[in-house]
């Protein structure tokens, strides 16, 4: 650790323990999830860089996307997204998140993850190594750090739109919306 | 041992056909009418696992196949082995106008969620059947996505491509 490291520690605390404490929530879709036992476990040993698995999105504040997305699945992940904690940050594995991938002309799988919920940043390739997880969460410090990965702010702000979204995907959804959708000024919020 | 399934089920049923693909393998051909019989009578004689149901969509004949695989896990005049387990594909085909076939939950009770998954992908009915409720998909179709009718790009292009892109409010 320098002294820029020290500096950014008493200047934002907060934000630099978030940084080095990322809780990933285990949550499996698709074939990427079999690259994520070796990356948390001996082999690759995620928590040299504070990413840790647990088991309920209520502890969690990155959500891995870790394959295709059919639209039994988006729905699961909408639920999962907006039961976890902010500040809250979203990482697509793989092609399939990012436009279907192989399963771009398929009937039941979604195409584009981020019209649905928002991303702070993709992993392309099919499979990506384990190593791009690494390199995909120092990417997510430097956006962090340069207050970039914002994309749970993002969502509380266009809420109407990604739960517009989500009703022409998925049809009636049977849970409230999180935030407020109606047209009425928004009280104080952040 | 092939040979001699072969023979019993050849002089059982007259309107079948009877073929040996390999050594343990065998294919009979069959009217829809009799499946039911066939397969109890495949079942009393040992075959008593039922390993895949499935159906193939052959539209230039106008028809849906159906392919019952059966295996015999534990024969009991012989011993219990790879190389001599038996695996008899039974094919039978129904119209494709009038998609409708017996269950046959009453002899293998696992073919239920087959059913359910054919039903679903393919709109096939089977009579009978204990409930018919979807199984994988969410969303409603017109034409089920297993057929070859169905067109999956120009159902990308109306149902998903037509999902906007959330535009950020300050740009």
């Amino acid at each position: 650790m320098d002294r820029n490291q020290i500096a950014k520690w008493f200047k934002e605390p907060a934000k630099m323990a978030n940084k080095y404490s990322l809780h990933a929530i285990y949550f499996c879709t698709g074939c990427g999830i079999i690259e994520v036992p070796p990356v948390i476990t001996s082999r690759w040993d995620a928590e040299r860089f504070g990413v840790i698995p647990v088991a309920t999105p209520r502890q969690a504040n990155l959500f891995l996307i870790t394959g295709y997305v059919s639209v039994k699945t988006l729905r699961a992940i909408i639920r999962t997204y907006e039961q976890m904690l902010e500040p809250k940050y979203t990482v697509g594995f793989g092609s399939c998140p990012i436009n279907g991938g192989m399963y771009w002309d398929s009937y039941n799988t979604i195409k584009h993850l981020d019209k649905y919920i928002p991303i702070d940043g993709w992993i392309a390739g099919c499979m990506p190594r384990p190593e791009a997880i690494f390199i995909a969460v120092i990417h997510l410090w430097t956006l962090i750090d340069k207050d970039m990965a914002t994309g749970y702010i993002k969502y509380r702000e266009n809420y109407k739109s990604y739960r517009r979204n989500q009703e022409m995907a998925l049809g009636e959804l049977e849970w409230p919306p999180l935030f407020p959708v109606s047209d009425e000024p928004r009280g104080n919020e952040q | 041992m092939n040979k001699s399934v072969k023979e019993k089920l050849e002089s059982t049923f007259k309107d079948i056909q009877v073929s040996i693909l390999e050594d343990s393998r065998i294919a009979v051909t069959a009217e829809n009418h009799s499946v039911l019989t066939i397969l109890r009578f495949l079942k009393d004689d040992g075959f008593n696992h039922l390993a895949l149901l499935s159906a193939v969509d052959w539209i230039e004949d106008n028809v849906f196949e159906l392919c019952f695989i059966l295996t015999s896990y534990q024969r009991d005049d012989d011993e219990y082995s790879d190389s001599q387990r038996l695996h008899i594909i039974l094919k039978t085909t129904i119209p494709r106008e009038k998609p409708d076939f017996q269950t046959i939950t009453a002899i293998f009770p696992i073919a239920e969620p087959y059913e359910r998954e054919i039903h679903e992908l393919f709109g096939i009915k089977f009579e009978g059947h204990p409930r018919l409720t979807p199984l994988l998909l969410e969303r409603e179709y017109e034409i089920p996505p297993f057929r070859k009718d169905f067109d999956t790009r120009k159902y990308v292009k109306d149902v998903f491509d037509k999902i906007p892109f959330v535009e950020d409010k300050d740009e």
